[in-house]
């Protein structure tokens, strides 16, 4: 998104939202930002949060465990993060990053679609007209923002919320192409030079192409941020991130794929300001996938996978989630990482402790997951 | 590649100027040549826009300005700085607006042909400025005079002067000259090399010396001294003594020696080769054939080269009126015409500035004395061809035009049935327009 665009969105925005000073009954409370951050086509948490004291895991994955156990950066004994993830581990030496392990949602299957569905509703079942995220923000009367072009699960049901997409990155209009090779087959030199332009596009094309999508989500995530910190303007928001579902070539593409989703959470702390100390991030995927790596580089579907709870709001610097372990016997149906925690109590009890939500709240936004008990976040420490 | 079908009235609006408007009734039988010969007068721009000498008072101004303002430490605001560029897209607007109301394009299509023939490239705030002036002030008043007087009024007009840097070339023996002034032989060479005889037609080196000295003192006005002159002589700075130029020896000294030389190479056979060569290819197609060529050349030479009898042979010529689709447009001459076609084209000359500069033919910027390609070779790069079909997609998404009334507009029968289908089967209107704009037949002529 270029400037312009924004500043002609957030001139928008003002309008969109009620300015803060008609909203705030006291202007010392801080505004208390909530940013999901879904990951489409689950990632690969062996890869993410390596377990590198498990000894199973050189003999389920020997050859990308090699790759990606090389440069990683130490977390504790027991975990090392993927060497793509320098902001995620500066965070987590700052103590406000929290990676949790062995995290699963409760869906039972290995559908992508089915999986987010479930993932976005919080209901244990699937709902496509509401959300966890729309429901919680009516509840507290606030307003949310989808970075995305339609209304994501995540948010449906929910009143106050808008969505929003750069204009500027649509694709080309392909099938004025196919009509002029039509158009031009009794001119074959402007036929030859139409077909030459369009292999050109394509080799090109492609290249700036996967340029500009790494240079994508960076940019989505440093104007979510811009847009959280807008006077009035949303009290949370959803960013999607696609292209996990490694099941070939995992290594280098997760080593890509990780920058990306690195570079643009730099991004999004670099945007929101002194707002970044009152933030918590959630990062979150529908499943995990296999323990063993399969036959051309990669892994298949599977079933618990990680978070992240991040920003300066977070009282981080250790590894939650109980590990279950990699030998086959520890398996999930001797093939997926054993979920040992659901997502949905992870962050009803970060609900609890950011937007301080309480138990009857949490129960309509996540029914069936109550709150852990945890202390996630800095002001709950100072407050209890 | 050809059209369907002959159309006499199709070719002329097309091959001879730039297309028909969206208001045009298409006329079936009228005379096309008796119509293309009816446009053979000046063309006309708007008059109320500056001359040169106006406007080299005004740089002159302006770089005061910018002195005092460096001296001062400051800037010059936005509205001096842009100056230059201001009176650059002025020009364009201008040129652009006329060409697209009129009637004939016939003169304009000539005009186009000599401005780029004696290229000027805007490379500077003085020639951004200066540049358009030149087909305005020398070219268009000479369009459809003799040849040599178009070429003197061309090499006498400031913008060339300056841009081939014979407005500091003193003859080595003037007064100036010993005053540790020197010669320039840049203009002198490409008048030979470019505007004349052409690269091959039969001058050596001390010809080129010899035409730079005949025009040595062949300057332009100071501004603050000379404040109503444009082309000034400077006797102290002409090299006296006599010339030799192509075998012919030129006694008389002053501005008429220059005058003079340039009026003989103007008449010289390579010279009218070179000049009914260029422009046949041109106007009709990249290989003109011979008898074309001969038919110009017996006009020229009975004429003394003047251009509107040798177009009027151009026209009359039946080799002009082959149905063979022998030009691809240049990107200039493919966004005047549908620029024309297109109704209600509401347009600003940056905008056509930037188009065209995407298109690789920003006006006054070919970036050679040569000027701009002229053939399909040059224009038709796999890269060029994509460009335009960008800048068609993104015209026809503003037009809500009804392509196949103007399709008809456009090229009435001569189209073929595969055009017409794509056209009027296109998905959307916007696409209509857009296959219309890149159908061979509209991208030729």
């Amino acid at each position: 998104m270029n400037r312009r665009d924004f500043l002609k969105f957030s001139g928008a925005s003002l309008v969109l939202w009620p300015s803060a000073s008609a909203l705030a009954t006291t202007a010392v409370v801080k505004p208390k930002k909530l940013v999901f951050v879904m990951l489409r086509g689950a990632l690969d948490s062996l890869h993410t949060i390596i377990p590198v004291n498990d000894k199973a895991l050189h003999q389920h994955r020997p050859k990308l465990v090699a790759v990606a156990e090389k440069k990683a950066l130490s977390l504790n004994t027991q975990f090392a993060l993927h060497p793509s993830l320098q902001t995620l581990h500066r965070w987590y030496r700052q103590k406000t990053m929290l990676p949790i392990v062995a995290v699963g949602s409760g869906y039972d299957a290995r559908s992508h679609f089915d999986g987010q569905d479930f993932l976005e509703s919080g209901l244990n079942k699937i709902d496509h007209d509401t959300g966890w995220l729309g429901r919680a923000i009516d509840i507290q009367r606030k307003s949310g923002l989808a970075v995305s072009q339609t209304t994501p699960i995540v948010f449906r049901s929910a009143k106050d919320v808008n969505t929003w997409y750069p204009t500027n990155l649509k694709s080309a209009d392909e099938d004025i192409y196919n009509d002029l090779i039509n158009l031009y087959q009794n001119d074959p030199k402007l036929l030859t030079k139409l077909q030459e332009g369009m292999e050109t596009k394509a080799l090109v094309g492609s290249k700036n192409d996967k340029k500009k999508n790494q240079d994508k989500f960076v940019s989505l995530a440093r104007s979510c941020g811009q847009l959280l910190n807008t006077k009035g303007g949303p009290d949370c928001a959803m960013l999607e991130l696609g292209g996990w579902d490694t099941h070939n070539n995992q290594a280098n593409r997760l080593t890509r794929k990780l920058a990306e989703l690195d570079n643009g959470l730099n991004a999004l702390e670099s945007a929101l300001k002194e707002t970044w100390n009152d933030t918590v991030v959630v990062i979150a995927t529908e499943f995990g996938r296999t323990v063993r790596e399969n036959g051309t580089g990669g892994t298949d579907h599977g079933t618990a996978s990680c978070m992240f709870v991040a920003g300066g709001a977070v009282k981080g610097g250790k590894v939650l989630g109980e590990w279950p372990g990699l030998a086959p016997e520890q398996l999930f149906e001797n093939r997926d990482l054993q979920p040992t925690s659901s997502a949905f109590s992870w962050m009803s009890a970060l609900l609890s402790e950011h937007w301080q939500m309480s138990p009857d709240q949490l129960a309509k936004v996540f029914p069936g997951n109550s709150p852990y008990p945890a202390r996630l976040l800095k002001s709950y420490a100072i407050l209890n | 590649m050809q059209y369907s079908h002959f159309n006499a009235s199709i070719i002329a609006a097309n091959r001879f100027g730039y297309g028909a408007k969206s208001t045009d009734n298409v006329k079936q039988n009228i005379d096309a040549k008796a119509w293309l010969k009816s446009g053979l007068i000046a063309p006309d721009f708007d008059n109320s826009l500056p001359t040169s000498i106006s406007l080299r008072q005004q740089l002159y101004e302006y770089q005061q300005q910018r002195k005092k303002a460096k001296k001062q430490g400051k800037e010059l605001s936005k509205e001096q700085k842009s100056f230059p560029r201001q009176t650059y897209i002025r020009f364009i607007d201008d040129s652009f607006t006329q060409v697209v109301n009129a009637d004939h394009t016939i003169q304009w299509r000539l005009l186009d042909f000599f401005s780029n023939h004696f290229s000027v490239t805007a490379q500077s705030n003085v020639l951004n400025v200066l540049a358009p002036t030149l087909e305005r002030e020398a070219i268009a008043p000479n369009l459809f005079g003799n040849f040599e007087d178009l070429l003197v009024a061309v090499v006498k007009h400031p913008a060339m002067l300056l841009y081939l840097n014979n407005e500091r070339s003193f003859g080595p023996n003037s007064k100036m000259g010993k005053r540790g002034k020197g010669l320039n032989e840049n203009l002198a060479r490409e008048i030979l090399e470019l505007h004349t005889l052409g690269v091959n037609g039969g001058y050596t080196q001390q010809d080129v010396i010899e035409l730079a000295k005949g025009i040595t003192g062949w300057s332009i006005a100071y501004p603050a001294k000379e404040p109503d002159q444009g082309f000034v002589f400077r006797e102290k700075g002409h090299e006296p003594g006599s010339r030799k130029l192509l075998s012919r020896t030129y006694k008389k000294g002053g501005v008429e020696q220059g005058e003079l030389m340039l009026k003989d190479i103007a008449q010289h056979a390579s010279t009218r080769h070179f000049i009914c060569k260029k422009l046949a290819s041109h106007f009709v197609s990249d290989n003109p054939p011979k008898s074309l060529l001969d038919k110009l050349e017996v006009t020229w030479q009975k004429t003394n080269g003047n251009i509107k009898q040798v177009m009027t042979t151009l026209i009359d010529a039946e080799e002009s009126w082959s149905a063979s689709l022998q030009k691809y447009k240049t990107p200039r001459d493919f966004v005047l015409s549908s620029m024309r076609l297109l109704p209600n084209n509401k347009y600003k000359g940056r905008q056509v500035q930037q188009v065209l500069k995407q298109l690789g033919q920003a006006p006054f910027k070919a970036g050679s004395p040569a000027g701009f390609a002229d053939t399909e070779a040059d224009w038709m790069g796999a890269n060029a061809v994509m460009t335009r079909i960008d800048l068609a997609m993104n015209v026809a998404s503003r037009f809500k035009a009804n392509a196949e009334q103007l399709l008809a507009t456009a090229l009435s029968n001569t189209v073929s049935e595969l055009t017409y289908l794509s056209v009027v089967r296109a998905e959307s209107r916007k696409q209509a327009t857009a296959m219309l704009l890149l159908s061979p037949e509209f991208q030729r002529r």
